[in-house]
């Protein structure tokens, strides 16, 4: 029972990791623009989410939505505002990642100046477990997380192969150059890129607030997690991500069962590392050769 | 024109920066704090140095010093690098003889650092037993855990009869010195540690860790960590099934636990910093109120307290003509041990920590919640 209830948890908690990478891997993969301020969207949706539905008590869809768009709006304002001109000048992968660096800090302290710098959660009824079984305790928000991403896994799947900017977008990944002959504007694919990427993190920062809570710096534990899930699971690769969360998540809960917890996040990183020893390309990435 | 822009930036410049023994830097008395300003622990970090700004205040309002009194903060982001960081730039570059720690493990980084420059740290939050032991020139004005858990522990198992307990503890110094309390004060009072959960400072989900619990079928569960860790840890207990009574030392005083739904009925303890029974108490939790819009708590009045003997100590000296050093404000302490400061009289030991009357608190939704015991 209690491998059930680890497996559970892991599954919970790999779908909220999975939501959480996949953004990253999109903006990664379309644009090969390392944006580790992607936990900042996370963070700022987060807040979003819990101002409006704790503080102003208004309804969860409004409140969702306007994450969303909190989130879209960032993810654009980084493309447009702060890796473009840097692309424009001098398109080194340091130069691009200490920017977003700079601009995750300045969101994590205007969130605390903003929001305080305490742990704020939603509360619900949703995040409080119901014993189903003898000894496994399962809260409706684990269902809800999982089905949520297996909806925006599918939705996400149908955009980038079913319509036009989805497949530019896929194209962009591939050859720029390519994407500019059949008449479409790289910086205009890559906006959308950043758009749709900083959404999706939406459902995952809303039930990290729901579960686990938010506090300022909830982005760079984000980061990290994308991170790990992106190498897992084939960098660039939308697919790969998500199943690179979900293992992550398994992998960190199921830990449980047989070493003692402080051991748990230490797993994370031993699948990692067992990744890029035995498999660098991740689940779903294409085999490179040094050149 | 170019060169008299190029003069104007540099003395621009110089005056932004402070030119070495210029004068700015005869014109105050600056003493540290090395506190976390960013990260998951923010929070604490942004209380004690309000309630320090707000001791800085009134000494500058009541002209205790011949010059005014600032304070310098540097952010430790509370782990040892950072700390030690911190306590290097005001040791070695603002030159401050006084400096306000906070957390175990960032207090037992730097105390080394402020022993070799004979700088004076003193600990407003910290409570492992082993800052005790920290050399002359690290002091402390809270009582450190060991004697907390000498007052919940027997309360918890004698009095109200819950005699299995489970520890979740940080890996990090505090959390292994707490594991050495209750270890040895849970047999003593009677009880059992069934077990003993030890979680890593940047794990922040437990849903796992209460299967576990749920499974050690304890009576109660006492909480060793900080920051919002702790809100984390009680949160996903009581969302996984986890019902027992929660109990921990004074990290569960931040404004945050306070609000938290999943943390009602929670005990903690802390020492007795009552704000009402004298006129700079009140005048204390007054002030700290309009900056913060938050009541004061034992934080509060310990780190209130941390620059008020600073500023009592420099008083001193400065009437015997003495400089204001780290080595002239230790011998100062051990010549006038005791202070009047928030909370009553206070007294230091010859090894630098304080002693005051410890009591048990239960979360209640309101502020500090209510005296238990």
């Amino acid at each position: 029972m209690v491998f059930l209830q680890l497996f559970v948890n892991g599954l919970q908690l790999g779908a909220i990791y999975a939501l959480t990478a996949v953004g990253f891997s999109l903006i990664f993969g379309s644009t090969k623009i390392f944006h580790v301020a992607h936990g900042s969207a996370f963070a700022i949706s987060g807040y979003i989410y819990w101002w409006l539905a704790s503080k102003l008590a208004v309804p969860w869809p409004v409140a969702t939505l306007a994450a969303v768009v909190a989130a879209a709006v960032f993810g654009l304002f980084m493309e447009r505002f702060i890796y473009r001109p840097i692309q424009r000048h001098e398109a080194s992968f340091f130069t691009v990642f200490i920017a977003a660096f700079g601009v995750s800090l300045v969101i994590q302290n205007l969130i605390g100046t903003v929001a305080g710098r305490g742990m704020e959660t939603v509360t619900t009824p949703l995040s409080r477990s119901i014993e189903i079984m003898d000894g496994l305790f399962v809260a409706p928000i684990a269902a809800i997380s999982i089905v949520v991403a297996i909806v925006v896994f599918w939705a996400l799947n149908y955009f980038l192969s079913r319509t036009h900017i989805g497949i530019a977008m896929r194209a962009l990944s591939e050859n720029p150059d390519l994407v500019r002959v059949f008449g479409l504007d790289p910086g205009r694919v890559a906006q959308w890129a950043f758009v749709i990427g900083s959404a999706v993190v939406v459902p995952g920062a809303i039930f990290t607030a729901m579960t686990a809570g938010l506090n300022p710096a909830i982005g760079t534990h984000v980061m990290l997690v994308s991170l790990a899930a992106t190498i897992v699971g084939g960098i660039g690769s939308v697919r790969g991500a998500a199943c690179g969360g979900l293992l992550l998540g398994l992998a960190e809960n199921l830990a449980y069962w047989k070493l003692d917890p402080q051991w748990s996040e230490a797993v994370t990183f031993i699948v990692l590392f067992a990744f890029i020893v035995f498999r660098p390309s991740g689940f779903f990435g294409s085999p490179t050769a040094a050149k | 024109m170019l060169k008299s822009r190029i003069a104007a930036a540099i003395i621009g410049t110089l005056m932004c920066f402070g030119a070495p023994g210029g004068a700015s830097a005869q014109d105050t008395i600056k003493v540290g704090a090395n506190l976390p300003m960013s990260g998951p622990n923010a929070e604490l970090g942004e209380i004690f140095s309000r309630a320090a700004s707000v001791a800085v205040k009134h000494i500058n309002a009541d002209k205790m010093l011949s010059k005014p009194l600032e304070l310098a903060i540097e952010d430790s982001q509370a782990t040892p690098q950072g700390g030690v960081v911190a306590m290097n730039k005001l040791v070695s570059v603002t030159k401050v003889p006084y400096v306000l720690s906070a957390y175990t493990a960032v207090s037992k980084a730097i105390a080394p650092i402020g022993d070799r420059a004979k700088v004076v740290s003193i600990n407003g939050g910290a409570v492992g037993p082993d800052l005790a032991e920290l050399g002359d020139y690290f002091w402390n004005v809270i009582p450190l855990v060991n004697f907390e858990a000498e007052v919940l522990i027997p309360f918890v198992v004698k009095e109200k009869g819950l005699k299995n307990i489970v520890l979740i503890f940080v890996d990090d110094p505090l959390g292994e010195a707490v594991q050495k309390v209750l270890r040895a004060e849970v047999p003593k009072a009677g009880g059992t540690l069934v077990g003993e959960l030890q979680v890593q400072r940047a794990t922040q989900q437990f849903a796992s860790i209460a299967a576990n619990v749920r499974q050690l079928k304890p009576d109660a569960i006492y909480i060793a960590s900080f920051g919002t860790q702790v809100n984390q840890i009680i949160k996903q207990l009581r969302d996984n099934g986890v019902t027992q009574q929660l109990m921990s030392y004074s990290a569960m005083s931040t404004p945050s636990i306070a609000e938290l739904p999943e943390a009602k009925g929670a005990w903690y303890t802390t020492q007795s910093a009552d704000f009402t029974a004298s006129a700079l108490g009140q005048r204390v939790a007054k002030e700290y109120k309009d900056v913060s819009g938050k009541e004061a708590n034992a934080y509060v009045a310990n780190y209130y307290n941390a620059i008020m003997v600073f500023g009592i100590l420099a008083q001193q000296l400065e009437k015997a003509g003495k400089p204001i050093t780290g080595t002239n404000l230790l011998e100062q302490r051990r010549a006038s041990p005791t202070f009047d400061l928030v909370g009553g009289k206070m007294t230091f030991q010859q090894n630098g920590t304080v002693s005051a009357p410890v009591q048990i608190r239960e979360i209640d939704g309101t502020g500090t919640g209510k005296l238990v015991k």
